[in-house]
């Protein structure tokens, strides 16, 4: 474990505003409660999610799987704080973010939540570092912070030789590596992968999942993983299947 | 990075329509002050130094019904007169063509004290004033013409029956309209048939203070004859005259107003465009934790820096053209004479880039407002 590079970034890196919070609490990290997203199509109503209740642990590498329309992306997003339920309870570090105002969850995700999506969706205009650095602008960190959280979190996606590249210059597992630094700068304790592999080649998914895996292990993140692939379930310490909006095991 | 710095990359990411949308929008400025300007040439002629002190004397039923000849000892008895003098129009055709500059008969005595701004050696004055069949050109008429000392110039009669031959004796500078050519009255008292008519009198009063009561007493003194008259100030005078241009003035307002209208539509459509393609990259914004109130300055940040850019190219370049250079005013054969910015018109262009840029901002602005992060993301997934 000591040779892989990444890791070593997260051991040696004792003073950087990434390293994980030493909070190792009793208390789950989010906590879900009869959870239900229901849409209205004239007279019929669609249950995304029936009344799911969910807990995750601090540290967890929690993977998410279940068929199409299932309702894992959409419990994804809930817990990320994008999209609000219909009722139920979803709180993330206790703060029930069902509850929160559209400005109030706008800071909040700043603060705990990184994100990973699917199609990498990088700002095309902007590089690599700058891309990593977007979450920053809205802290009070100076120019010169700015740019060491960047450096460090390009660092541990090995991708600090690449910061100057824009996305179309970058291959797609090195693009996906981008977003998971910018997911990370902020040194949120929940990072949150809507399908992160599904644009990748094998290689390329291995080395993000090790990645997302390692920022458990090493640092203690809770990482949530919505993927159809088996071979990613394997990475995470605990998978649940969702089937009609609801769990199936 | 900057927030400033990212905003302009959003703005200039697709060249070609930026490059478009600035360009339009800097023609459409540049035709809003141009237009302006021009109706301000139109409606506000410049006026000199002397013009407060000049009294324009012309018939009350219209300008084209002639005063007799013999007001002029009435009106030079008046206390607080200073010189008075015919001025009749004579509108020849020079050249065997219509021209631009105006050719007025007057009294060369006095010519000099009731414009007193222009400029000429007193030889060429007193040349003038000698020799009846004798005129003086502005030196801009003079330059466009190639016309020189001892020139003859034929007027080919169109309002009067007659044609003229004058001898050019003065070239004069320095008055606010250098292009006309003056001749002396006798010219037309003279003419066979003439009744000894004259067109307006044009009368310098001794002091500012004069020319109310010199205005009152003039209407009073012809209010009860064949010939009455109005009197009024030079730039009264101008106005009056001018207000006869009212429907060429709602046409420019007119034209001006779809200018502007049109202009809000283009910009509108330009920043709907750019923002609609980055729905996605506003939803991952959103996503990262920028609020609305920071996207929709982002958005009015871009719109606004669109127009700005425009105006400063439109605004700016009208300005040095009509401010620096002397293009318009030859390209108009010296018909528009003061065609210049004023600093007034430039606000009011930048005024309009300014709400150019707030308008069209709010569409978008609005969209994404409304717009969920998933919502977003699937839009363009």
């Amino acid at each position: 474990m000591e040779s892989d590079p990444i890791l070593n970034l997260l051991h040696s890196n004792v003073t950087s505003p990434l390293n994980a919070s030493e909070e190792t609490g009793e208390a789950p990290v989010v906590q879900i409660q009869e959870l239900s997203k229901v849409y209205q199509q004239g007279e019929i109503s669609i249950y995304a999610l029936n009344r799911i209740s969910l807990n995750i642990a601090q540290g967890e590498f929690l993977t998410l799987m279940g068929p199409s329309g299932s309702g894992k992306s959409t419990l994804l997003h809930i817990i990320a704080g994008i999209d609000r339920p219909s009722s139920g309870q979803c709180r993330v570090q206790g703060i029930d973010v069902t509850k929160l105002s559209e400005s109030e969850l706008a800071d909040w995700r700043n603060q705990n939540v990184g994100f990973v999506f699917q199609t990498f969706n990088l700002l095309p205009v902007l590089t690599a570092f700058e891309n990593v650095e977007l979450p920053l602008l809205l802290t009070r960190l100076t120019s010169k912070q700015r740019k060491k959280q960047v450096l460090t979190a390009l660092e541990l996606v090995g991708l600090a030789d690449r910061m100057g590249h824009l996305p179309r210059q970058l291959s797609g597992g090195q693009e996906q590596r981008v977003a998971i630094a910018r997911a990370l700068v902020t040194d949120p304790q929940l990072i949150v992968a809507d399908e992160p592999t599904g644009n990748l080649d094998s290689n390329s998914a291995h080395e993000v999942l090790d990645i997302l895996q390692s920022l458990c292990k090493v640092a203690a993140k809770t990482v949530i993983v919505v993927t159809h692939d088996p071979k990613a379930a394997a990475f995470g310490s605990r998978s649940v299947h969702l089937e009609k909006g609801e769990l199936a095991n | 990075m900057s927030i400033g710095g990212f905003i302009l990359r959003n703005a200039i990411r697709n060249k070609r329509r930026a490059f478009l949308s600035v360009l339009s929008v800097a023609v459409s400025l540049f035709l809003f002050v141009t237009l302006l300007v021009g109706l301000r040439e139109l409606t506000q002629p410049p006026h000199d130094t002397g013009s407060a002190a000049r009294i324009v004397v012309r018939n009350k039923i219209s300008l084209g019904n002639l005063l007799p000849s013999r007001q002029k000892a009435t009106i030079e008895k008046m206390p607080g007169v200073e010189a008075i003098t015919p001025f009749t129009w004579f509108g020849g055709k020079f050249r065997g063509e219509e021209v631009l500059f105006g050719q007025f008969a007057v009294d060369p005595k006095v010519l000099l004290k009731v414009f007193a701004e222009a400029r000429m050696t007193f030889e060429q004055f007193e040349a003038f004033e000698k020799d009846p069949t004798a005129c003086i050109v502005g030196i801009k008429t003079c330059e466009k013409y190639g016309l020189k000392i001892g020139d003859f110039i034929k007027l080919q009669g169109t309002f009067w029956p007659l044609d003229l031959n004058l001898k050019l004796v003065g070239i004069y500078k320095g008055s606010i309209d250098d292009r006309n050519l003056f001749f002396n009255h006798r010219q037309l008292d003279e003419m066979p048939g003439s009744t000894g008519e004259v067109g307006t009198w044009w009368v310098k009063a001794k002091t500012l203070d004069a020319v109310a009561p010199l205005v009152q007493e003039i209407n009073a003194a012809f209010s009860n004859t064949t010939a009455a008259v109005r009197a009024e100030t030079e730039q009264a005078f101008q106005l009056s005259f001018i207000s006869m241009w009212g429907n060429i003035k709602m046409l420019v307002l007119s034209i001006c107003s779809v200018v502007v209208f049109t202009l809000v539509l283009v910009c509108a459509s330009t920043m709907s465009m750019a923002i609609r393609e980055r729905f996605r990259e506003l939803a991952i914004l959103k996503a990262l934790g920028f609020r609305r109130r920071e996207l929709f300055a982002f958005i009015l940040a871009e719109s606004f820096g669109l127009a700005a850019t425009g105006a400063l190219i439109g605004v700016g370049g009208a300005s040095f053209l009509f401010n620096q250079t002397e293009i318009v005013v030859n390209a108009s054969q010296n018909f528009l004479i003061a065609f210049e910015m004023t600093p007034r018109i430039m606000g009011q262009a930048c005024v309009v880039a300014a709400i150019l840029g707030i308008v069209s901002s709010i569409g978008p602005s609005l969209s994404v407002a409304r717009m969920s992060v998933v919502q977003g993301l699937k839009t363009l997934d």
